[in-house]
């Protein structure tokens, strides 16, 4: 029992696409659950159609942003407007203890799979529809991606240098947000049924989920009228606290002093400059008052070295800093190496890469993907045969019918 | 849907939505403070500008549906009381540097020894062994480790955080989904579960298409202002508008039904309704295909069109017509968004100074077990007696 994984037995539908609804059906695939992924060819998942591609050649079986969230999962290409592939999704409904759904709300209803439908397939259900703004009220056919709800939240305006037009969190910020409320809702719910045998339907808008976030700002509002902003990496009571300049190309190490012992330790690590000395930074508070010429000396300072000098330097002081890191320099970082962060899986189209890895890890077992996403319609005689079971004339049947496609 | 469990909550400013997840969800969550109070009471932003503990709107935010009880536990007796909570409890969540619970004798070997089911979360910036593991750490420095700053930013600038820290937010909640998995994981073998997580690892998530891009087509994504970086195309989404800012992402759809409004401003000549087959103009411009329309004549009418119109009209003329344009909301903005007042999603809340202020709501909305909040932010130690007795009070 001790490699147990912790989902083993749990029947999964994902419906879902894009980001939000996929990540949390492989965060329970990825820890032993079964999960259908279906997809449609004629909608075919945006993220299939965006890169990163393999190499750099467009094809929908060669985007890793589709496959860092589609790990552990089967897949299956069903045709939701033919009746013989709703026949097949009543199925899967039937099959499942989760069924989850990311569309525009309303969307399952008109298909003819709607909470009503899948409760009545399948009493003990839990389903999850998950959308920007929720299921009801006058935004809910709001139909957009995590950068619309990014903006509407206000994770925008907070992002960014003040004297700039809003630059906003990296891409889809609320797909990073929501996907780890929701699992561990859908986590509860499922305790819950466990426990009592009961299912139901789960309304989350992602939007109120990742206003949690910006929740002290939001009432600061209510109770001061103070409006957040965005402020570039300044900090309301730290400094230095700012990203420097270093040796190379565009090569960044971020320095965060957050108390007197670290302000003297880091003047130590500098071998004590002049300026350093100065009575007007002695104090947090004039440190603060004069950031933009603390900031001018510290960077004569930190462009003498490379970032992993800077960092090197400071750690051995304990002062909190850090390499502005890309996507290369975390392949190599020996801290997610030590972790067992990267897993490189065998993809049926694009060979072995590497896929992005647990954020947690519980000790006794191998916490990680368990193998690469699917290509489009990888899995769907065995999803129909092994899952389903499916006999040999009905799955004919089915693919002849378009069903399956 | 959690109300059978309880969860003791050691963090401080750096984990408290995690036990505030569970306890939204339902579980029993008793918050231990130090006697001088949570790191988070000292964070603002304070109610009044009052840096006191019972005022920061900080604290206020992540400590709902929590007892609150205080525990010295650099004393035997702190310990004490602490395992013997741990007896009668289904998961702690620390947030201490690795190895500083196990030198007081609290580490997962001697909670699993007090409760041999005992689910114990353990949050640091990198997780607790490996080469960084002692490193010290903050919001910017992870959100530099983690990957994501390199993302943000103007190019000609140094690159940048989310001025509003994010990234003890992101890992708290995923926390509270290690804890849920490892609860999983306990009812199959019945033994304690230790779980690890790693601030860096979490915020590497925050990357998405970007995490592992080098590894697949031999470049790194590097930040480039505001814009959408879709594989190699760069698309401005970022529009200044008659009171601000909206985000406008030029998909299929939203071209489709936006032509006519372009056409109807004069922005664009009417031959362009008919000219391209706007449903799928974006996956053809994403996958390499031909398109009539540039990128940057359809980003240019876009910014014209939107300039003389405020957040709240685009908004609205959008939803009424099915195309998606988002503004750039201010916080005030967020609180006037008639999409949450109509779904009830504010919760009047009662401030420290006798006033009240609307926080936000429940994150999901379940129709068997909804979830609520029961209580409020406790006072420091304000459970003392009721949950410790009298004896351990202090």
């Amino acid at each position: 029992m001790s490699d147990a994984l912790p989902f083993d037995g749990l029947k999964v539908a994902d419906f879902s696409w894009i980001g939000v609804g996929p990540i949390t059906a492989k965060a329970l695939g990825d820890h032993g659950a079964t999960v259908v992924r279906v997809e449609s060819e004629s909608s075919i998942d945006r993220l299939r159609v965006v890169g990163p591609f393999k190499d750099g050649v467009a094809g929908i079986d060669r985007s890793q942003f589709f496959a860092d969230f589609n790990s552990s999962k089967l897949g299956v290409t069903l045709d939701l407007k033919n009746p013989a592939g709703r026949e097949i999704a009543y199925r899967l409904i039937a099959w499942s203890d989760l069924y989850i759904e990311s569309f525009t709300a309303g969307t399952m209803d008109e298909l003819g799979i709607g909470y009503d439908t899948a409760r009545s397939l399948n009493p003990g259900i839990i389903m999850v529809s998950t959308c920007l703004m929720g299921q009801t009220g006058p935004a809910a056919a709001f139909a957009g991606y995590g950068y619309h709800a990014g903006a509407v939240a206000g994770f925008y305006e907070v992002t960014g240098w003040p004297d700039l037009p809003p630059d906003g969190p990296w891409m889809a910020y609320t797909d990073t947000v929501a996907p780890r409320f929701l699992t561990a809702t859908v986590m509860a719910a499922l305790d819950h049924r466990r426990r009592t045998g009961e299912g139901q339907y789960i309304d989350a808008a992602q939007i109120e989920m990742a206003l949690h976030f910006l929740a002290p700002q939001i009432i600061d509002f209510s109770v001061s009228g103070r409006l957040a902003t965005r402020n570039g990496n300044r900090s309301d009571s730290a400094a230095p606290h700012a990203v420097y300049p270093c040796k190379g190309e565009d090569q960044w190490c971020a320095i965060a002093v957050e108390s007197e012992a670290q302000w003297k330790a880091l003047r130590q690590a500098m071998g004590g400059p002049a300026w350093s000395e100065n009575s007007k930074f002695q104090a947090a508070s004039g440190r603060l008052e004069n950031q933009d010429e603390l900031d001018r000396d510290m960077s004569s300072w930190t462009k003498t070295m490379t970032p992993q000098e800077v960092l090197q330097r400071l750690q051995s002081v304990g002062v909190p800093s850090g390499v502005v890191q890309r996507s290369s320099d975390l392949l190599q970082d020996p801290q997610l190496a030590h972790r067992g962060f990267h897993r490189y899986l065998e993809h049926g189209e694009m060979g072995v890469v590497p896929y992005a890895g647990h954020q947690f890890r519980i000790a006794g077992y191998d916490n990680g993907p368990r193998w690469a996403s699917p290509t489009l319609g990888q899995h769907n005689e065995a999803v129909l045969r092994e899952v389903l079971g499916m006999s040999e004339d009905d799955i004919t049947e089915a693919v002849v019918s378009g069903a399956v496609s | 849907m959690l109300s059978p469990y309880t969860v003791l909550d050691l963090t401080d400013d750096r984990g408290e939505l995690a036990s505030m997840v569970l306890g939204d969800l339902g579980a029993d969550v008793i918050k231990i403070e130090p006697p001088e109070g949570s790191t988070s009471r000292r964070t603002g932003p304070f109610l009044e500008d009052a840096p006191e503990p019972e005022r920061s709107l900080h604290f206020f935010a992540y400590n709902r549906n929590k007892h609150g009880v205080t525990l010295d536990l650099r004393e035997e007796g702190g310990r004490r009381a602490l395992l013997r909570l741990a007896q009668k409890a289904d998961s702690i969540i620390e947030s201490a540097r690795p190895g500083e619970m196990a030198a007081m004798g609290l580490g997962f070997e001697a909670l699993r020894k007090a409760n041999p089911r005992i689910i114990y979360v353990a949050i640091t910036p990198y997780g607790q062994d490996g080469p960084y593991a002692e490193f010290a750490a903050s919001d910017l420095t992870l959100a530099a480790m983690g990957g994501p700053m390199s993302l943000q930013g103007d190019p000609e600038r140094p690159p940048v955080r989310v001025t509003v820290p994010q990234v003890w937010s992101h890992v708290s909640v995923e926390a509270a989904v290690g804890a849920l998995t490892a609860h999983a994981r306990m009812l199959k073998t019945g033994e304690a579960q230790f779980v690890d997580i790693s601030a860096q690892t979490v915020m590497v998530w925050t990357m998405l298409n970007a995490m592992v891009a080098h590894a697949i087509h031999g470049a790194d994504t590097n930040r480039n202002g505001p814009v959408l970086q879709m594989g190699s195309l760069n698309v401005p989404v970022i529009n200044e508008c008659a009171d601000g800012y909206v985000l406008v992402f030029g998909t299929g759809p939203v071209l489709a039904k936006m032509m006519p409004w372009l056409v109807g401003d004069g922005i664009v000549p009417p031959e362009w309704i008919d000219g391209e087959e706007w449903q799928t103009w974006d996956v053809r411009l994403f996958s390499q295909q031909p398109i009539r329309y540039s990128l940057e004549e359809v980003t240019e009418a876009i910014r014209r069109y939107v300039r003389p119109y405020t957040k709240r009209d685009l908004l609205e003329r959008g939803l009424r017509e099915g195309v998606t344009i988002a503004p750039v909301s201010t916080m005030e903005d967020v609180a006037r968004f008639r999409q949450l007042e109509e779904r009830g999603y504010w919760l009047q809340a009662p401030l420290s100074n006798g006033g009240q202020a609307p926080v936000p709501g429940v994150f999901a909305r379940l129709t068997k077990t909804p979830m609520s909040v029961r209580r409020w932010p406790p006072k420091l130690g304000e459970h003392n007696l009721e949950i410790l007795g009298a004896q351990e009070q202090r």
